[in-house]
């Protein structure tokens, strides 16, 4: 084992490349519009943000969610002109030490997915990667980049896969899944797979948080296997929820143990630091909160194991997530019996007690719920 | 009591009269960077480095804070007293560095000197 000594001190101090593989542009409507081409750039002419006097259509569907610290440009280094040349990409590899970033679409292009106008959405895909070719790829300067497809056509994704992918400096494939329907593993998807394989290209998927907040419940119908929904179900319920009630101040307004049942405990500390880390950014949207998020949700709400992951591959996961959640407040031991997917006392047991001493073992399987329930 | 000649720790801002209600000088001193605020007509201090990742905190947007009256009722309030970082928009209290929502988390604040119409910081 490395010593603190032998171990690398900074990043710099590694042998590797630094590569960022989520490193965005910030294009905008305005350095596509000269790209797009015939027929479909008909449909824009003189209607469109293209042109600045009539902006009254924009292709770019959005929920209008507004995020307090882009809105008041607080989170100034998020402007529209941030990254929209080879140099601002060199500007910004600069400031974080990068030696190469996987350029990425990451304004107007992450709404992609939810372009209603199929052939559009393509059209705007093979425009976006005309303009990166164009004006930001930069093989020389280590500046590299991805194709960009629109999900809406996968087989002119693919066509676009096939014709970009010996372009210098092209790297992989973008697909913006924010609000595609049905889910990436329906079948109509399969050319974009084929074409990436074909391209020996990796196939980056990014979501949009203002679409998703619209398509999400619609996306989830798409589903067609259960087990496709079971994975998911219970967690994202429970995380919908508590971020909701967080957020609203509910733990803060109301004296109840809020107690969520069946979902396991990996998405748990995931949610605290994930909420946390918003809220360090933009309390402004939950002004009723007197602590962060992850305070509420270790102090006021109560979150039942079964069925709890990891017990047959990873003990060490198991545990490692209890402690993170503070399980000897929050975790109430839970069978789901006579379900179909129970848990076996003696089971969860001998992997809790592989980290934890009695005090925190009791609680779990008894005291925190007979507190709950029956003090 | 020692003068500000005696005084190694105090650097010279800009006179008071060059720094208005509402305006700020960032400068360089003892091997830091440091925000200069007039607010109100009280001066304050803050080290410009973000304790999130960094980010050149002094020179972003000062705003003020939405709170919530037990009701949910909000309000925008202390217009002109919070600070913001202008990589991710972390906020803090420019009278007292603290971040707004992280209570192990602040910028470092410096005690502000006025003297004959000219501003100090002392680093």
């Amino acid at each position: 084992m490395a010593t603190e000594t032998q171990r690398p001190q900074q990043v710099d101090d590694l042998d590797c490349p630094v590569v960022d593989a989520d490193f965005h542009l910030t294009e905008q409507v305005s350095d596509l519009i000269p790209y797009v081409e015939r027929p479909w750039r008909e449909l824009f002419i003189g209607h469109n943000p293209f042109d600045e006097d009539a902006n009254y259509y924009d292709p770019f569907p959005s929920s209008g969610v507004m995020e307090p610290h882009i809105t008041t440009g607080r989170a100034e280094i998020f402007s529209p002109d941030a990254v929209r040349s080879a140099d601002d990409v060199i500007e910004g590899m600069e400031l974080l030490g990068i030696d190469y970033p996987l350029v990425t679409p990451g304004a107007v292009m992450l709404s992609l997915g939810l372009v209603h106008h199929d052939e559009v959405a393509a059209a705007l895909a093979h425009a976006c990667n005309t303009f990166v070719l164009d004006q930001i790829v930069d093989e020389a300067r280590d500046v590299l980049a991805t194709i960009t497809v629109a999900g809406q056509k996968p087989r002119l994704a693919a066509d676009e896969i096939d014709d970009r992918r010996h372009e210098s400096g092209m790297v992989g494939v973008y697909l913006p899944t924010g609000g595609l329907n049905p889910p990436l593993g329906d079948e109509r998807y399969d050319p974009i797979y084929e074409a990436c394989e074909r391209a020996g290209f990796p196939l980056l998927m990014h979501g949009v948080g203002s679409g998703t907040m619209k398509s999400f419940p619609v996306q989830y119908e798409g589903f067609s296997r259960g087990m496709e929904n079971h994975v998911i179900a219970h967690p994202f319920q429970h995380i919908v929820n508590v971020v909701s009630m967080v957020t609203h101040g509910v733990p803060e307004r109301f004296d109840v143990p809020f107690v969520f049942q069946e979902a396991g405990i990996g998405w748990v500390p995931y949610l605290m630091e994930r909420m946390d880390n918003e809220y360090y950014s933009r309390r402004d949207d939950a002004p009723m909160l007197q602590a962060p998020p992850s305070t509420y949700m270790r102090e006021h709400f109560y979150y039942t194991s079964q069925p709890l992951e990891g017990t047959q591959n990873s003990p060490e996961y198991v545990c490692a997530m209890a402690r993170l959640m503070g399980a000897e407040d929050c975790l109430m031991w839970s069978s789901d019996y006579p379900h179909h997917d129970f848990d076996h006392t003696a089971d969860i047991y001998r992997v809790f007690a592989r980290e934890f001493d009695r005090p925190v073992l009791e609680n779990v399987f008894g005291n925190t719920a007979y507190e709950v329930f029956f003090d | 009591m020692s003068t500000i000649q005696d005084d190694d720790r105090l650097h010279y801002v800009t006179r008071a009269a060059d720094l208005k209600p509402g305006d700020r000088a960032v400068i360089e001193c003892a091997g830091r960077e440091v925000g200069v605020f007039n607010v109100d007509g009280t001066f304050y201090a803050v080290g410009n480095y973000c304790p999130h990742m960094g980010g050149p905190c002094a020179e972003g947007l000062v705003t003020g804070m939405f709170d919530a009256d037990e009701a949910g009722n909000v309000s925008f309030e202390r217009d002109g007293e919070i600070l913001c970082c202008p990589w991710h928009g972390w906020q803090f209290d420019i009278e007292t560095g603290d971040h707004l929502g992280h209570s192990k988390k602040r910028l470092l604040a410096f005690d502000v000197v006025l003297e004959d119409g000219d501003v100090y910081v002392r680093v």
